[in-house]
């Protein structure tokens, strides 16, 4: 065995052992913990098959964007997993319906012509962020277009879903404080010296 | 390209490696005597009145989903600034396109004010 | 000399255990070095802040208080770690060690000098970003496994303000990639010489600006240390760690902060380069020659100029309010940094590269 092999089984183990205790472990929060760990593994192994700028960019955006809002929402919300198992048996029938269809569905997708490339890029290119740079601008630039539509979208999409106004924040608006002028704020009054009968 | 990550791995490593160590240092050498008052989480030397777990305003978790989208964006830049040479004008005009339309989005955030912080 | 060593341990062991052998000397030979800088810019920082506040700072331990780390040290490693009655005990204790991975990692990939990097990787400013983007992790597991108010409330503060500031930095690097081409630092170094006057600190002075500035809010140093806040949570994050994992907070903390000195640096300051880059009559002479000429030192001399920056704000500017940190990074930084990228990819476009 090679020493890039030893790797390989190394972070293929802890990819597999960290996917099966996502899905099993119990709390919400080490399940959060695993799926991080095994996206962080899936991306060594994109390292070893030496998709360099795919590799961290998947560190970058899945564990160091998605995840983060992942565990915000979970450690934050105080979620409460009792009320989640029950009714376990009732909706069974319904999940194995539901995986029985991805599963079908990705053995189309995977066996259909895109997939089946004949000879692999071997080997990859020495700068693959170059290489994948040099057609995704020119030759892809139509898709790459539609996903600013998509991300745009994304983004009215949160703000409509989650954006709040709350009624009882006090705001404080700075480009109007700084803005503020000697006027508006100081009033001076011409007034006669006080004397002692006045008061 | 393999070779250069091994070190990086060596690195990481050797980083947990050495936290661990100081930690256990730390375990060993310091005492151990726990008590109730000791161990309660701080609050200002009062006993805790409600439990730590509270609801957040959903605004922080508006920001993150916005760094998401905009992370995604600076992915997308990495590769194009490093060809800026060889895609020529088309491909600058091309990310100028998407990062209008990118910009359109930002300044709906703006208006809308899921920038403010009240 | 390192093929010194790999003669004397390939006689013994078998290729791969040298080859990872060797790498670990050169890791060591990084680390130790690093953690006497964490170690004395603490000291520094006490001196410097002391010195601005017309006080000595400390100046017990040692000559003029310089064993004053060693001394810190040592205090803390006998120090009880308290553990939290209601805390998770095992995200309490692995929180430090995923602060201080990712912290001490990122080195990697810093060249200190012409050809002196550890790992020569093409991408090696993404895996930087990449690696930045951890650094939230060790925070955020750390304020929600202690069970306490202040630490949770810092955690999610310093979350969203560290991924604020990301978006803000990773387009001030996008700028950066746009007048050097390469993703490498070794090449973005390069790209910079010739004189003073071709480094990118004059192209892209506002980015250099808004690098900065992020990377002090990404530390979460003063005056962006709302995380910590002393008069209002106490502490932050770490308010119930005490001992060697408050301090290995501290040490992460530290070494970030020279991360970032040294990657602006080389970045916008031409790293290792020389100042008087292009004065032959400088570089030339025999012996000071050295001195003026490319060298790791340059490096030294320009982050430990930054980290004076960091104490220097810490001293001068009062903390600001949460936010109106959220609006500086969003408000300001990153449209800042958008209208750098258009009016850079437009003078590109127009075949005019001032940086060259």
């Amino acid at each position: 065995m090679t020493f890039e092999q030893i790797i390989f089984y190394l972070f293929s183990a802890v990819l597999v052992a960290a996917a099966v205790g996502m899905v099993t472990v119990r709390s919400p929060v080490y399940a959060a913990l695993c799926l991080i760990l095994s996206f962080f593994t899936s991306a060594a192994l994109w390292l070893l098959l030496e998709a360099e700028f795919l590799g961290l960019v998947l560190v970058l955006v899945y564990v160091g964007a998605v995840m983060v809002l992942f565990l915000f929402v979970i450690m934050m919300l105080d979620l409460n997993t009792d009320p989640l198992k029950e009714g376990l048996v009732k909706h069974a029938p319904v999940g194995f319906v539901v995986a029985a269809v991805i599963a079908v569905e990705m053995i189309l997708v995977l066996q259909s012509a895109p997939f089946q490339i004949a000879t692999p890029l071997n080997p990859a290119p020495a700068n693959n962020t170059e290489a994948l740079g040099a057609i995704l601008y020119t030759d892809y630039v139509y898709p790459f277009e539609i996903a600013a539509v998509i991300l745009v979208v994304a983004i009215i999409a949160a703000i409509t879903l989650t954006l709040r106004r709350r009624p009882d924040s006090r705001k404080q608006d700075i480009s109007q404080q700084v803005q503020v002028k000697r006027a508006d704020r100081v009033r001076l009054v011409k007034m006669k010296a006080e004397t002692k009968e006045q008061a | 390209m393999l070779g250069e990550y091994l070190p990086i791995l060596v690195f990481l490593a050797v980083g947990f490696g050495l936290a661990v160590v100081l930690l256990g240092l730390g375990l060993l050498a310091g005492p151990r005597r726990p008590d109730a008052e000791k161990d309660s989480p701080f609050e200002c030397g009062f006993p805790a009145f409600e439990d730590s777990r509270i609801k957040f305003d959903v605004r922080y978790y508006l920001v993150a989903i916005l760094f998401i989208i905009f992370d995604l964006e600076i992915a997308f830049l990495f590769p194009w600034a490093i060809v800026l040479d060889t895609i020529g004008v088309f491909g600058i005009v091309a990310m100028g396109i998407f990062l209008t339309i990118l910009i359109v989005g930002f300044i709906y955030e703006w208006k809308k004010g899921a920038l403010e912080w009240e | 000399m390192m093929e010194i060593l790999a003669n004397f341990f390939g006689a013994f062991l078998p290729e791969w255990m040298v080859t990872l052998l060797i790498i670990l000397i050169k890791v060591v030979a990084i680390v130790l070095p690093l953690i006497l800088l964490v170690a004395y810019a603490t000291y520094a920082e006490r001196k410097i802040i002391g010195f601005m506040q017309v006080r000595v700072g400390p100046n017990r331990v040692g000559f003029k208080g310089l064993l004053q780390p060693f001394a810190d040290m040592f205090k803390l490693i006998f120090k009880e770690i308290v553990i939290p009655a209601r805390s998770n005990r095992f995200l309490f204790l692995i929180a430090p060690l995923l602060a201080m991975g990712p912290a001490f990692a990122a080195w990697a990939v810093i060249p200190f000098s012409d050809g002196m990097v550890l790992a020569d990787v093409n991408a090696g400013l993404l895996f930087l970003l990449a690696l930045t983007s951890l650094g939230v992790y060790g925070v955020i597991i750390a304020g929600w496994a202690s069970n306490s108010k202040y630490a949770q409330l810092s955690a999610l503060r310093i979350g969203a303000q560290m991924v604020s500031y990301e978006i803000a930095m990773g387009f001030a690097l996008v700028g950066v990639l746009m007048a050097s081409g390469s993703l490498n630092l070794g090449d973005i170094v390069r790209a910079q010489s010739g004189s003073i006057f071709s480094w990118f600190v004059w192209p892209l002075f506002g980015l250099f600006l808004v690098y900065f500035i992020s990377g002090v809010a990404e530390t979460n140093r003063a005056p962006f240390d709302v995380a910590e806040g002393e008069s209002e949570i106490v502490a932050g994050f770490h308010v119930e760690y005490s001992g060697m994992a408050f301090s290995i907070f501290f040490l992460a903390e530290y070494a970030n902060m020279w991360l970032i000195a040294a990657l602006t640096s080389l970045m916008f300051l031409g790293g290792w380069l020389s100042p008087f880059q292009g004065l032959t009559f400088l570089t030339d002479m025999p012996v000071l020659g050295r001195v003026f000429g490319d060298g790791i030192h340059w490096l030294l001399l320009k982050a430990s100029f930054f980290m004076l920056l960091f104490f220097w704000f810490r001293a001068t500017f009062p903390r600001y309010r949460y936010d109106q940190i959220m609006r500086l990074g969003w408000k300001i930084l990153i449209p800042i940094t958008l209208v750098w990228i258009f009016a850079e990819g437009l003078a590109i476009a127009l075949g005019w590269k001032p940086w060259l």
